[in-house]
């Protein structure tokens, strides 16, 4: 966790060696980093104890369908001999713990033969892909439209940005990515006799990933547009900017240097959690624009009580979003020299 | 097969049924487009859960199994019979326990090794395998074949146990070109068993060699190592699959072993792209040159000069029913039971709800199968008797407390306030939906928790009766008989018609069988669903059948398809 600095350096208690090494800024990071790293275990403990019973707390079994003729008592029998369903639950969990720190997440109940490592690396990285697009999309545009409404505040150009980043941010990304599909897509197919259009489906590194990136990204940039605004605005009434002006710098000096570096860091701090939540995935994206990621994939396991698909993907969401957020608390070090290390 | 797939777009019809092949030119010498550009892209909605075809249980997961693998035997296209994939005939012993089948000569796997009847032991005990529990032994192992009976006796963890049920089981292979089946009582029906996607060969070698070695018959992780690489998916069928893009589409390749002359279509897509919406943009943006439509847009393609004319409808061999809990007074009364089935109009349902796609049906086997029969119109639409039964029944206030078991999905819901909005009009009777998690429904249909449920149903697996007449059977409770309907003529009639192999005197049996269904009012029957489906005009020569895959009209023959130049 990182706090503003007022408490007298850690380590001061430590044997003159590693007092040594903590008494730097960079052994200080190291040790912040090891300890962060290491808090990650209770907590991922915690995370599929909680997930392990809400999902045996959920009604139906994994070999119940969705409907028609279901499989018979002896064949349900056996299925649950076959994944270790017979055992008690706590069993059960412990099993599974221990097979986790192993490295070994399981088979899916829902694809035979195949092991949730595989499932998970097989959709993630299109997920990831779309995720990371949208997440370098979202800092030039969110952070340059708030900057730009901030230092033209109560002008037209404040209006027009902020009236896009409430409209974006009000409308459902499944209501965009539909209406998005068939203006770009279907009417343009149309239109132009097929020449011009975007593809309405599918993941190819081509124009296919326009729309989907685009739908994603919407929200978080409004969302980061307004927060930059917002901040800018506080930060440029500061006496520390007065001074600046009334030095004579430019205004792309003044703004980059002494206004920008300063309104950011609230943004930062969301920036972590966006880069998760982007990273792990939107079912509506991925359903909409029928890409094979990790968000549907994660549905579909709730949906037929995947149970180690279910628990696999959540110790990985809950990975990314720790290391989001370590990645943001150290990145205050470099933007704030206030903020210090505990 | 399940009808449990009700996303995938049940869909269409006026009076008329009609199969289409789409459009006039039919001839594949004139306007043939170049090999490379003989592609089929189609919808198939959902990646299988598994490649090996024994594992398979759902439509999406045959579609392909169908493909990469074939059974002995498959319906012939108007589905009055069977003809020869794997084997080219059959002999039956004259007590009906012996079934000798004379396989395919110079078969070979689509690696170039030949067939022999090894494989195919192997392959039907890999599916029979009690430690891997396939989904859908059901058909096998009621008590056909010989030893099949204990399959679910046996303790899955224990080899010997394994070992020893699969060993007793009457499979053998005289010769290579010779596999024997023993049944354990005579059934009429078994020829049609053989035409199952499950039933098919299975190569020993490839499947120990990508589990590293020869491996026990209860490891079930080992024994399904080859099926999820394409490499090592060697098949027998018309196509070999190329590519397995997960979540995303599945590329199908002729198999250039294959006995039958090589077809036209050089490669066949298979999407698995779920929402149907996303499906119909893609079709509509050339994406895709076949689909199911959504539901919500029937009318759209209806009404379009050009999509209307890209439209196929097909029925298909289902039929949905409403369940009614027979042990939970008052629908233990058989008038009440009627009373509810009489009150509602198909028409209206198929209609307004179906936007067409179907055909009100009030009684049990669908229209283009052997016991298609209306004459029995004890549960037609009839508000008027529906009412006086109710009332000499008395118990019409009990009945409003009723409640109807409703799956939490749009489809449902919809069909289920109609239901009980006709209830409500034409019966005075205000039944209330009861809408949860479909999970939840399945748990509490099987535990036998419900008072109504619907609508279910079922597509058939094949175009024999006794695969329709066995689901009401007594102790058949996990399949569809919810109401775990118990009446030993019923039971008679059925497992005398099954094993009867005089044509006639079956027909007659399960008529009567059905009969009683009816006028018992065990379930109140529904529609027939037909499936309305867009396949580009440059798409020529399907021969569509009412076994093909709902969403993939001309399947089961591909042979036939090509495309022209566009």
């Amino acid at each position: 966790m990182a706090v503003i600095a007022g408490r007298p350096a850690r380590g001061a208690l430590l044997p003159p060696r590693l007092r040594a090494i903590t008494g730097t800024r960079s052994g200080a990071l190291a040790i912040f980093i090891i300890r962060r790293i290491l808090w990650m275990i209770p907590i991922l403990f915690f995370v599929i104890l909680i997930t392990f019973s809400l999902m045996h707390l959920a009604p139906g079994s994994p070999w119940d369908k969705n409907g028609g003729r279901q499989l018979s008592d002896t064949v349900v029998h056996n299925l649950n001999v076959r994944y270790g369903l017979d055992k008690p639950v706590p069993q059960q969990f412990l099993l599974y713990v221990w097979n986790v720190t192993h490295f070994d997440f399981g088979l899916s109940y829902q694809y035979q033969g195949k092991t949730v490592s595989d499932l998970l690396l097989e959709s993630w990285p299109y997920t990831a892909t779309i995720g990371v697009l949208a997440f370098l999309l979202i800092i030039p545009v969110g952070v340059g439209l708030g900057v730009l409404a901030a230092l033209r505040q109560n002008t037209r150009v404040d209006y027009i940005t902020m009236g896009f980043a409430t409209i974006a941010a009000s409308f459902p990304n499944f209501v965009i990515g539909a209406l998005m599909v068939v203006v770009l897509s279907v009417l343009a197919y149309k239109a132009t006799g097929g020449n011009f259009y975007l593809p309405a489906a599918g993941f190819a590194v081509d124009d296919s990933l326009i729309m989907p990136v685009v739908t994603l990204a919407l929200l978080p940039i409004a969302y980061t547009a307004r927060l930059t605004r917002a901040s800018t605005l506080e930060t440029i009434r500061q006496d520390y900017v007065r001074t600046a002006w009334a030095k004579g710098l430019p205004e792309r000096l003044v703004v980059i240097r002494h206004v920008l570096k300063n309104s950011l860091i609230p943004v930062v701090t969301t920036l972590g959690p966006t880069f998760a939540f982007l990273v792990t995935g939107s079912v509506i994206v991925e359903t909409v624009f029928a890409i094979p990621g990790i968000g549907r994939a994660f549905v579909t396991a709730i949906e037929s009580r995947d149970y180690p698909m279910i628990l696999g993907t959540t110790v990985l969401f809950s990975l990314v979003v720790a290391v989001a957020n370590l990645i943001v608390d150290v990145l205050y070090v470099f933007i704030d020299p206030r903020v210090r290390l505990t | 097969m399940h009808i449990g797939v009700w996303s995938r777009a049940l869909t269409l019809a006026t009076a008329g049924v009609f199969i289409a092949a789409c459009g006039g030119n039919n001839n594949p010498t004139q306007n043939l487009a170049s090999p490379d550009k003989q592609i089929l892209r189609a919808n198939n909605g959902t990646e299988p859960n598994s490649f090996d075809p024994t594992q398979q249980t759902y439509t999406y997961e045959r579609a392909v199994g169908v493909q990469t693998f074939d059974s002995l035997f498959r319906a012939k296209a108007d589905g009055s019979d069977i003809e020869p994939l794997g084997a080219t005939s059959m002999d039956v012993s004259s007590d009906g326990l012996t079934y000798t089948f004379h396989l395919r000569q110079n078969e070979k796997w689509s690696d170039g090794k030949p067939v022999v009847a090894a494989d195919w032991v192997y392959g039907w005990k890999h599916f029979l395998n009690p430690a891997l529990a396939a989904g859908y032994v059901d058909p096998f192992f009621d008590l056909t074949i010989k030893g099949g009976a204990n399959y679910g006796n046996v303790d899955g963890t224990k080899q010997a146990d394994v070992d020893a049920f699969l060993n007793g089981l009457g499979l053998s292979a005289p010769d290579d070109h010779t596999f024997v089946v023993q049944l354990d009582h005579p059934a009429a029906y078994f020829k049609w068993v053989t035409t199952l996607w499950v039933a098919v060969p299975l190569r020993q070698d490839i499947i120990e060699k990508a589990a590293g070695g020869s491996f026990p018959s209860t490891d079930t992780t080992k024994a399904e190592a080859w099926a999820n690489n394409a490499a090592t998916i060697v098949g027998n069928g018309p196509y070999m699959i190329k590519e397995i893009a997960p979540k995303d589409h599945v590329t199908l390749v002729p198999n250039p072993n294959y006995w039958a002359p090589a077809p036209h279509l050089q490669q066949i897509v298979y999407y698995e792209i779920a929402d149907g919406n996303t499906a119909y943009s893609q079709y509509n943006t050339g994406a895709l040159d076949m689909i199911g439509v959504p539901l919500a847009d029937v009318t759209v393609v209806r009404n379009d000069p050009k999509l209307s004319k890209e439209a196929i409808l097909i029925p298909t061999l289902s039929q949905y029913w409403i369940s009614m809990n027979t042990t939970r007074a008052p629908l233990d009364d058989k008038n009440v039971r009627m009373a509810l089935a009489k009150s509602i109009d198909r028409d209206k349902l198929v209609n307004d709800i179906e936007h067409g796609n179907g055909k009100s049906l009030d009684t049990f086997i669908p229209k283009g199968m052997t016991g298609y029969n209306t004459s029995d119109n004890a549960q037609s639409f009839d508000p008027a008797a529906a009412k006086q039964l109710l009332a000499q029944s008395g118990k019409a206030d009990q009945l409003s407390k009723m409640k109807l078991l409703t799956r939490n999905s749009t489809a449902s819901k919809t069909l289920n306030q109609f239901l009980a909005d006709q209830w409500n009009t034409n019966l005075g009777v205000n039944i209330t939906l009861d809408v949860i998690d479909s999970k939840t429904v399945t748990r509490d249909i099987r535990k036998g928790q419900f008072d109504i449920y619907g609508l279910d149903g079922w597509i058939g697996d094949y175009p024999d009766q006794q695969d329709w007449f066995d689901i009401f059977v007594t102790g058949s409770c996990h399949n569809l008989n919810w109401g775990c309907l118990s009446d030993p003529n019923y039971d008679k009639l059925v497992s005398q018609a099954d094993g009867d192999s005089n044509k006639t005197e079956r027909a007659q049996l399960y008529t009567q069988a059905q009969k009683l269904l009816i006028d018992n009012a065990v379930v109140a029957f529904m529609y027939q669903p037909y499936e309305y489906d867009l396949v580009k005009s440059y798409v020529k020569g399907l021969t569509v059948t009412t076994t093909d895959d709902q969403n993939l009209p001309g399947d089961e023959r591909y042979n036939t398809a090509f495309i022209t130049q566009h």
